[in-house]
């Protein structure tokens, strides 16, 4: 452990709003932490925010992206604090005094409701740097509209007021009152425990590759840039139209390693790793948008795609969607004379020289780190490293050079969202290590207020509140008409129409007309659930009303905003779905949340490297671990492995380890052991170990899977048949131990691919290209006469691995390429090998005769089925664990309380599989920390007496939640396992199950009601 | 056909997916005709097809199903179900007569406001188009509908779809995707024509013939289909009237 002050702060900062930063305050905040988020603009959101799909499953980002905003604005432990910069940090790891400055908004955030009045008043148009430029906003604005904290600003810079001292329409028309141009930049310090800098990376700008004519040509657009105007909520709306003319672009290029694996135009000598896969990504989407066969061509060096279903995503595009790839790095982009089209020439693999015409050209534009972030990194004495990211030890993937200052995501080095994520909630894990002492100091809990008696809800008094919403409804619809109608129907005991029924007096108001009235239901007309219900849920459940008493009409987004030529038409809808919620509510009964206790210790099942920082982790913060592992001995693959891809030797690393793991007083390691079996569910799991062939039972709240993976022996290139044939790891021994074949070896080759990338193990095993290279460098660095080969399919040194490419290259290692159709050919000749492989440039075969070869062979699991049926957790058609959500959930499982980490998740190198545990353990620790499980409210329940048995409802459920009793040929929910999406309901032949909250009798009479006025 | 016809629709929103992509309508506010009204689930998965009948049963002129795209759903597969169901749904329709365009089904993501809006449009129009259902003219056919949709064999053959198609049967044997759909179509023809049977017989003793013109079925079809609801315990002989044998329904 770090030198830490003496006096912990319970707090913590995270530095950036994009989806690292709001994992990390999200994470913490469930953990106990209060957390500052520091955003430099006006919304929290990131880059992810403004992207359209995201890879490999083409999920819409803001579809996954904005319940995350959403939880994280709302969040009682978070304070988001926008248009705010970091300046200087003083103290110390535990307890640090940061010093802020937030720039003035010139729009009262209490007061904004979002209206957007302003910015249809306001007449300075601004270019939108949101959609990349491309389309133009107002200087009265908001980020993007499903912006967190979603509140206009003004824009001083463009501002006519403050550019001539007069105008200011925004505040004439802000129904509101809220603009406020004497709004003042504030500087203020805060204190917090711990910082987690997650500020992201900025697009490199292409300007300055002058043969790619950015700057001239509308056509050549960035990534940036095609993703917005693929975006439904882009400049064009999502048509796929290109600037110069707003034709329909017939054939795109993209042009890949614009601003990464490049030393002349700029310094970014590494690669940005994601840009293959948004390329990919982006010319699918564009063939799917398009609406005539569109030609894609991506122009490449090497096809990174090493990731989770990356390769089978490449494969797809390839194979399936008709994607052209060709491998060349374009020399130059043309105007064709007369149109506005492309000419890119370029040279393919065999040297001839070609040429070709596109409608559009994405550059795929690398990663890199702004100068702000870079100042901001000086400010704070954190080191960057040559990439200028911020320099990380491979064993402590997330820690800076300054202790108690964490770092995630894209400044850590350029890096895709699952990546981020994972490291994020690894910042949170290092975090809530450090301050685990005074965990919770810096929260309050308020008291949960007293639910009222059973008695005093059974026959409805429904109050319905009628919203104006300034004038976004009232202009619209006929608010009073509504309320008086409201008054006529059954059970209605109060209404009232209101201004802003959001605004706090109308909460208090609301309070009031409960009790006055003894109102035990609630009914609100104003906009939409998704953003307001559980602000109105709260304010009822404090008069202790159940939360569930309650219902929305949503008479704005779905009826004032979108009818608004047809008022009459609008008061009418707003009037049915009045009596459609009317009538709901007046069913719903108060729904409870079973509290389940929690068994406040975890069971980490792998004792590899990524096993044991896992239950380190936990163990840090404070809570009893079981680390299960099947050999005799601690440290897994680690033991064979020689350095990290920088060089740095894993065997001190791996040692120091393993003794704090075995020393740890909350950590009880049991080897030679393997489960019987599991049963339990999340908080509360009993699993039996076969402990040395004897029976333990382990009760535990949370599991970590961290099984790892094994190399493949390769059935081809000759392997055992000769003891010059290696694979990596057997290699990585062979150097450690300086043997006579590799000290001796005057030629030594790679084959890269072994059993990857193949028919049979159709994905990426990610390391072994770095790791091939790390050993063609040592040998050429034992003799630096000897003649090293590396025979490869794509290189995939992905970002500052790419180093280590480079430095091979200059050391004389020589890389020749191979295609699956063409795999190179091994012969033993007595006590010598010789190969075969056809070199695709000199577009004929070469034979090498070697003393050693190496073999880069594939990583895959073993024997993991029993493990995943026992916890009720999938495998992905490759046997690896499959995740609950590829993009933002990358250890979490679908089935709550169980994670994995490591190898068994996907291959990846050490410090990813640091990374990755250390954000397990980070996952598994929001479920310890609660002090109940909270099963029920909105969930499935089956009327035992109309159930047939037929267990249709068991099949369909998605969570397992369903369990059929044998002896009374009926089926159960469990309801800390429901999620309440009712799939079973619909199912039931007989109607015997139920959604609580949204039951057959609520639905049917929401039908019977929409019509019947 | 009255010039003044402004359908009525009844339209389900799931929550996560194509209730926010509404509401995204909203806040770009892209227009579309004032036609629907939303009943919000959590999961498009919970919409029963009972719930579709229901609609038409109390005057709506046609049902929209909105659910997140294959792959988005939030409860990870429950969209999957609803595609079963809802095309079943519109399979049946087409066989009453009723016509399958009275229930659309759709994805929306949270992203697609435009397109939600352009949905509702378009599908709208298709039912002014199509004219006011008119559900006294198909009362019969709607309740035997509803017959056919809480009939168990159907209801179990949907709940198991994945288990047959996907993971295989007690025997591991998995049936293919085009012939679990003929099975599950031809098992909808046959429920939706017992049910129209038992619902005539609801009339009181009928020949074979009598359900034969109330039903529009052929009289040899409806003689199949009476014996094998009689072996079920559904209907029963109840006796000649002249030579003429007379059946008559004892399903509650």
């Amino acid at each position: 452990m770090t030198k830490a002050s003496q006096n912990l702060l319970g707090s913590a900062m995270v530095v950036g709003g994009g989806i690292a930063g709001v994992q990390a305050a999200l994470d913490l905040a469930d953990t106990g932490y209060f957390v500052y988020m520091v955003e430099k603009s006006e919304a929290i959101g990131g880059v992810m925010s403004a992207l359209d799909k995201t890879f490999p499953t083409n999920d819409c980002s803001m579809c996954i992206l904005s319940p995350k905003l959403v939880e994280c604005g709302r969040h009682p432990n978070i304070e988001i604090l926008t248009l705010t910069d970091v300046l200087e940090v003083a103290g110390e790891a535990g307890n640090f005094q940061v010093n802020l400055r937030q720039r003035a908004r010139y729009v009262d955030m209490s007061k904004c409701i979002a209206c957007g009045v302003c910015a249809e008043k306001c007449p300075r148009k601004v270019p939108n740097a949101y959609n990349e430029g491309l389309s133009q906003r107002k200087a009265a604005y908001v980020k993007y509209p499903q912006a967190v904290p979603l509140k206009y600003a003004i824009d001083k810079d463009h501002c006519i007021y403050f550019e001539k001292g007069k105008c200011r329409a925004c505040e004439k028309f802000c129904p509101a009152g809220a603009i406020n141009f004497e709004d003042r930049d504030m500087l203020f310090q805060l204190n917090v425990g711990s910082i987690i800098l997650a500020p992201g990376f900025k697009p490199f700008d292409p300007k300055i590759f002058d043969t790619y004519n950015y700057a001239h040509y509308p056509n050549v657009i960035t990534s940036m840039e095609f993703e917005r105007i693929l975006s439904p909520s882009g400049p064009s709306g999502g048509d796929l139209v290109r600037l110069s003319d707003s034709k329909a672009p017939e054939r795109i290029a993209w042009l890949q390693c614009v601003g990464s694996r490049d030393m002349n135009h700029c310094d970014n000598s590494y690669c940005s790793a994601v840009c293959c896969m948004y390329a990919i990504k982006e010319a699918v989407i564009a063939k799917e948008h398009s609406h005539h066969p569109l030609d894609a061509t991506i122009f490449y060096m090497d096809m990174r795609t090493s990731g989770k279903d990356f390769e089978k995503y490449y494969n797809r595009a390839k194979e399936e969607q008709g994607v052209r790839f060709v491998r060349s790095r374009v020399h130059s982009i043309e105007k064709a004379p007369g149109t506005e089209n492309l000419l890119l020439r370029y040279t393919d693999e065999s040297g001839s020289l070609l040429q070709e015409e596109y409608d559009l050209v994405v550059l795929s534009v690398g990663l890199e780190t702004s100068p702000e972030v870079l100042e901001l990194a000086r400010r704070m004495d954190i080191q960057v490293n040559d990439g200028k990211f911020a320099a990380t030890s491979p064993f402590a993937p997330v820690s800076t050079s300054r202790p108690g200052i964490f770092v995630c995501g894209a400044f850590q080095g350029p890096k895709d969202i699952p990546q981020s994520v994972m490291e994020a909630s690894a910042a949170a894990a290092e975090t809530a290590m450090l301050l685990s002492t005074v965990r919770g100091s810096a929260i309050s809990k308020p008291e949960p207020p007293q639910e009222m008696d059973p008695g005093e809800v059974a026959s409805p008094r429904i109050g319905v509140f009628v919203c104006h919403c300034g004038i976004n409804i009232g202009s619209v619809v006929d608010v009073p008409a509504v309320k008086e109608y409201a008054r006529t129907l059954p059970h209605v005991a109060y209404v009232e129409e209101s201004l802003f029924t959001c605004s706090q007096d109308t909460q208090n108001r609301m309070k009031d007309a409960i009790r006055e009235n003894s109102l035990n239901r609630i009914v609100v007309a104003s906009c939409s659930p998704r953003t307001h219900e559980p602000l109105f849920q709260q304010t009822i459940q404090e008069t202790g009303l159940n939360k569930y008493l309650f219902e929305l009409a949503n008479i704005r987004d779905q009826d004032s905003w979108v009818h608004h030529d047809f008022p009459e038409a609008a008061t009418e809808k707003a009037k049915d779905l009045v009596r459609m919620a009317v009538a709901k509510v007046a069913l719903q009964q108060p729904l409870e949340e079973v509290r389940l206790p929690i068994t406040q210790s975890g069971l980490v099942i792998g004792g590899g490297v990524a096993g044991m920082e896992a239950a380190l982790a936990l163990a840090e913060q404070g809570y009893p671990v079981t680390l299960v592992e099947k050999k005799d001995v601690l440290g897994g693959h680690g033991r064979k492995l020689l350095t990290a891809w920088n060089g740095d030797p894993i065997a001190p690393y791996l040692d120091s380890l393993i003794q704090k793991v075995e020393s740890h007083p909350k950590i009880s390691i049991r080897t030679k052991s393997t489960l019987n079996e599991v049963t339990g569910f999340v908080g509360n799991f009993k699993t039996t170990l076969d402990v040395d062939g004897r029976s333990e039972t382990v009760e535990h709240g949370v599991t970590i899977l961290a099984v790892g993976a094994h190399s493949y022996k390769p059935s081809e290139y000759q392997y055992g048949k000769s003891d010059r044939i290696f694979l990596n790891l057997d290699m990585d021994r062979a150097i450690a131990e300086r043997q006579d074949a590799v000290v001796k070896a005057q030629s030594a080759v790679f084959i890269q691919c072994v059993g990857s990338r193949e028919p049979d193990r159709p994905y990426c095993s990610r390391v072994c290209c770095s790791h091939s290279i790390e050993n063609a460098i040592r040998i050429k660095e034992i003799n630096p006469e000897a003649d090293v080969y590396v025979l490869y399919r794509d290189i995939r040194t992905y970002g500052l691995r790419e180093n280590i490419y480079r430095e091979a290259r200059e050391k004389g290692i020589l890389f020749i390429r191979f295609d699956l159709e063409r795999k190179p050919q091994v012969e033993l000749e007595g006590n010598s090998l010789r190969i075969t492989v056809f070199d695709p440039i000199l577009q004929q075969n070469v034979v090498l005769r070697l003393d050693i070869l190496t073999l880069a062979s594939a990583m895959e699991t073993r024997d993991v089925e029993p493990l995943a049926k026992m916890f009720k957790v999938p495998l992905n058609p490759e046997g690896f664990f499959l995740e609950a959500h590829m993009k933002l959930r990358p250890v979490d499982f679908a089935t709550e309380g169980v994670y994995v980490a490591g190898l068994a998740h996907w291959p990846k190198p050490t410090e990813e599989c640091i990374a990755q545990a250390k954000a397990a353990a980070s996952r598994a620790a929001t479920v310890l920390t609660r002090d109940f499980i909270a099963a029920g409210g909105v969930a499935a329940f089956i009327q035992k007496d109309q159930c047939i048995g037929c267990r249709a409802c068991l099949e369909c459920c998605p969570f397992g939640a369903i369990s059929y009793l044998e002896q009374e040929a009926k089926c159960e929910v469990n309801q800390a396992l429901c999620k309440g999406c009712g799939t079973c309901a619909a199912t039931c032949p007989s109607e015997a199950v139920s959604l609580l909250g949204f039951s057959h009798l609520q639905l049917y009479r929401q039908i019977d009601e929409a019509l019947s006025a | 056909m009255s010039e003044a016809f402004e359908p009525k629709i009844l339209a389900f929103l799931c929550n996560w997916c194509s209730y926010a992509g509404a509401d995204l309508a909203g806040v770009s506010r892209f227009q579309y005709p004032p036609t629907i009204r939303v009943m919000r689930t959590m999961c498009s998965g919970r919409i029963d097809p009972s719930y579709i009948l229901e609609g038409l049963k109390d005057g709506f002129d046609a049902v929209f199903v909105f659910g997140c795209h294959i792959g988005d759903c939030h409860y990870i597969d429950g969209n999957v179900y609803t595609s079963k169901r809802m095309d079943l749904t519109r399979k049946l329709l087409e066989i009453s007569g009723i016509g399958a365009d009275r229930m659309q089904l759709r994805w929306v993501s949270a992203a697609e406001g435009q397109q939600f809006a352009d949905f509702v449009t378009q599908l709208s129009a298709v039912v002014r188009d199509a004219g006011p259902f008119p559900r006294e003219k198909y009362q019969l056919q709607l309740a035997a509908l509803t017959g056919a949709l809480n009939a168990p064999r159907l209801r179990w053959l949907l709940g198991m779809d994945r288990q047959l198609t996907e993971r295989g049967n007690v025997y591991n044997d998995k049936v293919d995707e085009g012939k679990y759909l003929e099975l599950l179509h031809s098992a909808a023809k046959e429920e939706y024509e017992k049910a129209l049977i038992l619902e005539v017989l609801r009339e009181g003793p009928l020949s074979v013939r009598e359900i034969a013109s109330k039903t529009a079925l052929l009289v040899y079809a409806v003689s199949l289909i009476l014996n094998g609801i009689e072996r079920a315990g559904l209907a029963e002989f109840k006796g000649y009237e002249g030579s003429t044998p007379k059946f008559i329904r004892l399903a509650p």
